[in-house]
């Protein structure tokens, strides 16, 4: 009899993220009690379905917001059946069936079917074109609109339509949100939030159509056009319906589970049914549906528990709150948000800074809260409204007042149940056993262990009090973060790039805005620092920001302290003609420069240039910049090699001109400079570049991180190649690793005593799915680079603005 | 050019339109003997400094970056206030700052009348 209690059949319809959090919960509370299957619709093994935005913004992958791979189903023995809807529960044999023809016995059932767009029932919503924001498929489908059409509508201004909309936007679409309301997000702002939210989604170029009622969709087949109850129209070649969601009821009203909007259920998720439960948006708890992630992981926790045997409190209701996933604006609403009678309110409203803050209190206790413009106390406003605290001087200044007020600490307040992090479903007790029982001391340890943070990392500073309550003497805020990049944050350049990636934030603006910068335009340490991150985690979307550039990168030549520049052309490998020398030398003579220099870099430098004299100069050489004023690849340095060389075994300057005409103009994060010698004499001094090439018999040496500069050091040898073929993607793939992982300003010699040789050799050499996958973001960087000089001779405007003088005469003269 | 006589210390002469100056970027002008950094910020706002970087090394600071109201020195990286041309901490010195008028979209620079010399009808 035992044993057949452990081999209870557990059936989960519904392969999200409600059924699938309470899936796990049973797995850590009873291994081993139940025999788990589960079936679900989509294609999918289980993703983070609050992440599609981020798929949409392209700065996700689908395989990124993945949260149980098949994998993880395998290993815990849990029989998953994907593209596959159960069509039918028989209550009374205890079985379902499903559209491919399965029937299955269970002992205890679970209901997580979520929810489904609601589709305004008006004339041609069937039309092509009109979809909703719900699943993987919707979000492709997006995408491909994007592609193909120019003219986007979302209908609803609510969180998710908003979101979507900003996709689009991003993705090139002109993107009308449509609202049947006079305010957007009416749910969740009042008035002058939702005014200030509007403001600044319209600087960002998004347009709104208010108080518009969708009387029908025009169009034949495909959508052309939505017209309103008003008369007036709108055109649009593709529609986003996002106007709410309906709980997904349709399998247990059909099966006789008794239903109202949503699937009706007890304070244990029990539904009218014996043994049947339902989980997440399909329920409908004391009246209310919730459609936002941290009720489902509440109610997962309730029901895992019940199921297990183990004592838990009865789920009585969740405290929502709302945070945007718009990169460049913060927006928080939680609890109570509109004055009403009884309610005292604290409010600060500075339009200057496009700030607005205002918390709710009842009876002196917080009850609810408003954040535009700054978030920074969102995660404890929160945790505050949550736990009904009773407004004090210290919580007053912090909100309202000047910032970084110590309010103290109140991890302890925070019970063990309670949900940390929304979005990945982390509690107070996950975080405080992990760092116990791992001896985490990072925020970034608790990351990696417990997923706490992860995601939006909006509840940061809470997993930070609770390390600090867990380690006391023990915590030391220093060690626990890295280097900031300059003084307008308290971020390392890290944890810039991991959220520049994850808010899909695409200008130095964006970053500095989203990241709370304590200075609004940065400083000449962070500008040209964001300027790089940014081109080399989005190649393709992010615009250069040349004011951003120090001054040799923005003029294209590099200034002298005079005043004057050195202008230096390509001269691949070190190679020129007799012809290329004459020019140079006329242009010299023509524009009266006032020394002619061979570099190291075995090329010429015309020194002594006005700023005025350097369009004139270029067009003249029509030669391409030779790049010796900037964080770039300057110089492949070669030996004469096989070519000529007695002793020569490999073609070193055939080589040298090939790499350096392939990846020379291409932004890193500093300088760089390779050398390939033609046999083992060495005689383009390999031991001193980022990248030194010895050729030998049969095969090519790579050696790295050498630096012939202030802090000199010998290259190491990374490997031996064969072919050029190997060469050539060895080479890309460490480039594009630096590019990657360096910090701006840092040369490979300081990288890689940072990362070590072994971790550099692992990623671009043993390891050949991540050696190419680097070497293909390296073609599809390669693949932007414009030629400078060119460039701004072509553009009239920037030319004059950037290099002409103005002159004025006075009475003086 | 016709010099507009504004106040009995000044003299304002226009150098261009607001349109040439491009944001958070320096455009240099040459008024008579004086050579002038024209800086346009984000808010729009035009200031004018002396060329010359106040750091040790000598220079010009057309070149700098602009955040604010604040010019990073190209050469010495030191921060100096776009208003007033004073450095500010915690480095220290001064660059000489002219007064600019925007009239519409004309710029004007003003000279000491003194420097500018007489004004003639």
């Amino acid at each position: 009899m035992v044993e057949a209690q452990e081999h209870r059949h557990l059936v989960l319809i519904g392969n999200g993220m409600a059924g699938i959090n309470t899936v796990e919960q049973i797995l850590k509370l009873a291994p081993g009690a139940y025999r788990i299957t589960v079936f679900g619709s989509e294609p999918y093994p289980n993703y983070n379905r609050i992440q599609l935005s981020y798929v949409l913004e392209k700065s996700k992958a689908v395989e990124d917001i993945i949260l149980n791979d098949r994998e993880w189903y395998l290993e815990n023995g849990i029989e998953l059946y994907t593209g596959t809807t159960v069509t039918h529960i028989d209550t009374e044999q205890k079985t379902v069936k499903a559209d491919n023809g399965m029937e299955v016995p269970y002992d205890t059932l679970i209901i997580a079917t979520g929810s489904n767009p609601f589709i305004l029932p008006v004339p041609g919503a069937d039309k092509e074109g009109i979809v909703g924001f719900r699943d993987i498929a919707d979000c492709e489908n997006m995408l491909r609109a994007a592609d193909q059409y120019k003219k986007a509508a979302v209908i609803g201004g609510g969180l998710l339509g908003l979101e979507a909309a900003k996709g689009l936007l991003k993705l090139g679409m002109d993107v009308t949100v449509v609202h049947l309301f006079e305010e957007i997000m009416e749910r969740q702002l009042d008035h002058t939030a939702s005014l200030m939210l509007q403001a600044e989604l319209e600087s960002q170029g998004l347009k709104f159509a208010t108080g518009k009622q969708t009387e029908e969709f025009l169009g034949d087949k495909r959508v052309s056009g939505i017209r309103f109850s008003d008369g007036t129209t709108l055109d649009a070649e593709f529609v986003v319906m996002a106007v709410g969601i309906r709980p997904n009821i349709a399998l247990a009203k059909e099966s006789g589970i008794a239903v109202n909007k949503g699937i009706l259920v007890n304070d244990y998720m029990r539904t009218s049914v014996p043994d049947v439960y339902a989980v997440g948006e399909c329920n409908e708890h004391r009246g209310i549906t919730y459609g936002l992630v941290a009720p489902l992981f509440e109610q997962g926790a309730v029901l895992a528990k019940h199921l297990c045997g183990v004592d838990t409190k009865p789920y009585e209701g969740s405290v929502v709150s709302t945070q945007l996933k718009i990169s460049g604006v913060d927006v928080f609403s939680a609890g109570e948000f509109m004055d009403a009678e009884g309610l005292s309110i604290v409010r600060m409203h500075d339009d200057w800074r496009r700030i607005y803050k205002k918390v709710l209190l009842r009876g002196g206790r917080i009850v609810g809260g408003v954040l535009i413009g700054d978030g920074k106390e969102s995660s404890r406003l929160q945790q505050w409204i949550r736990t009904g605290t009773v407004m004090t001087e210290a919580i007053h200044d912090a909100i309202v007042g000047q910032a970084s007020v110590e309010t103290g600490n109140t991890a302890a307040e925070l019970a063990d149940e309670e949900i940390v992090c929304g979005c990945n479903g982390v509690t107070k007790k996950h975080i405080v056993d992990a760092i116990n029982e791992k001896g985490l001391t990072t925020v970034e340890e608790i990351k990696v262990a417990t997923s706490a943070s992860r995601s939006c990392g909006g509840c940061r500073p809470v997993v930070e009090q609770i390390l600090q309550y867990v380690l006391g003497d023990k915590y030391d805020s220093a060690a626990a973060k890295q280097e900031a990049i300059c003084s307008c944050t308290t971020l390392s350049k890290d944890e810039v790039v991991t959220a520049i990636k994850e808010k899909g934030l695409i200008t130095s603006k964006e970053v500095r805005y989203a990241l709370e910068w304590d200075n609004p335009e940065g400083c000449s340490k962070c500008r040209p620092a964001l300027n790089y991150y940014l081109g080399m985690i989005w190649p393709t979307e992010h615009v250069d920001e040349k004011d951003s550039r120090f001054v040799n990168e923005r003029m294209h030549a590099n200034i002298q302290k005079d005043g004057t520049f050195g202008v230096v052309p390509r001269m691949y490998g070190g190679v020129t003609t007799p012809e290329d020398l004459r020019l140079i030398a006329d242009i010299a003579v023509k524009y009266n420069v006032k020394l002619v220099k061979v570099t190291g870099g075995q090329r010429l430098d015309l020194l002594g240039v006005k700023k005025e004299d350097l369009p004139k100069i270029w067009k003249d050489l029509g030669m391409p910049s030779g790049y010796a004023y900037a964080k770039a690849l300057r110089t492949v340095k070669t030996c004469v090699g096989s070519q000529f060389c007695r002793f020569g075994t490999k073609d070193s300057m055939g080589m040298g001109i090939l790499l350096e005409k392939k990846f020379e103009r291409l932004d890193m994060p500093a300088k760089f400079k390779l050398a390939v010698n033609g046999c083992p004499r060495n005689c383009a001094e390999s031991s001193t570049k980022d990248i030194g090439i010895v050729g030998n018999e049969g095969a090519w040496e790579i050696y790295v991180g050498g630096n012939g500069g202030i802090k000199a050091r010998l290259a190491e040898l990374l490997c031996k190649v064969r072919t050029d073929e190997e060469l050539l993607e060895i080479v890309s793939a460490f480039m594009q690793y630096y590019r990657e992982t360096g910090k701006y300003l840092e040369r490979t010699s300081d990288w890689i005593e940072r990362v070590g040789l072994e971790s550099v050799t692992e990623a671009v050499v043993h390891d050949r799915d991540n050696r190419r996958a680097l070497a293909e973001r390296m073609e599809v960087a390669l693949a932007q680079v414009k030629e400078p000089w060119s460039e701004i001779l072509n553009n009239s405007n920037l030319r004059e603005r950037m290099f002409d003088e103005i002159t004025v005469s006075t009475n003086q003269d | 050019m016709e010099p507009i006589l504004n106040s009995n210390e000044y003299t304002y002469y226009l150098v261009g339109h607001v349109d040439d100056f491009p944001e958070r970027l320096g455009r240099v002008v040459r008024l008579g003997k004086e050579v002038i950094a024209v800086f346009k910020t984000t808010d729009g706002q035009i200031y004018a400094l002396e060329n010359k970087s106040p750091g040790p090394r000598g220079g010009t600071i057309a070149e700098g970056m602009i955040s604010g109201e604040v010019l990073f020195d190209p050469i010495c990286d030191w921060k100096i206030s776009l208003t007033d041309g004073q450095v500010l901490d915690p480095d220290t010195g001064q660059v000489r700052a002219y007064p600019v008028q925007v009239l519409g979209n004309e710029v004007r620079i003003g000279l000491l009348t003194k420097e500018g010399g007489l004004f003639h009808e």
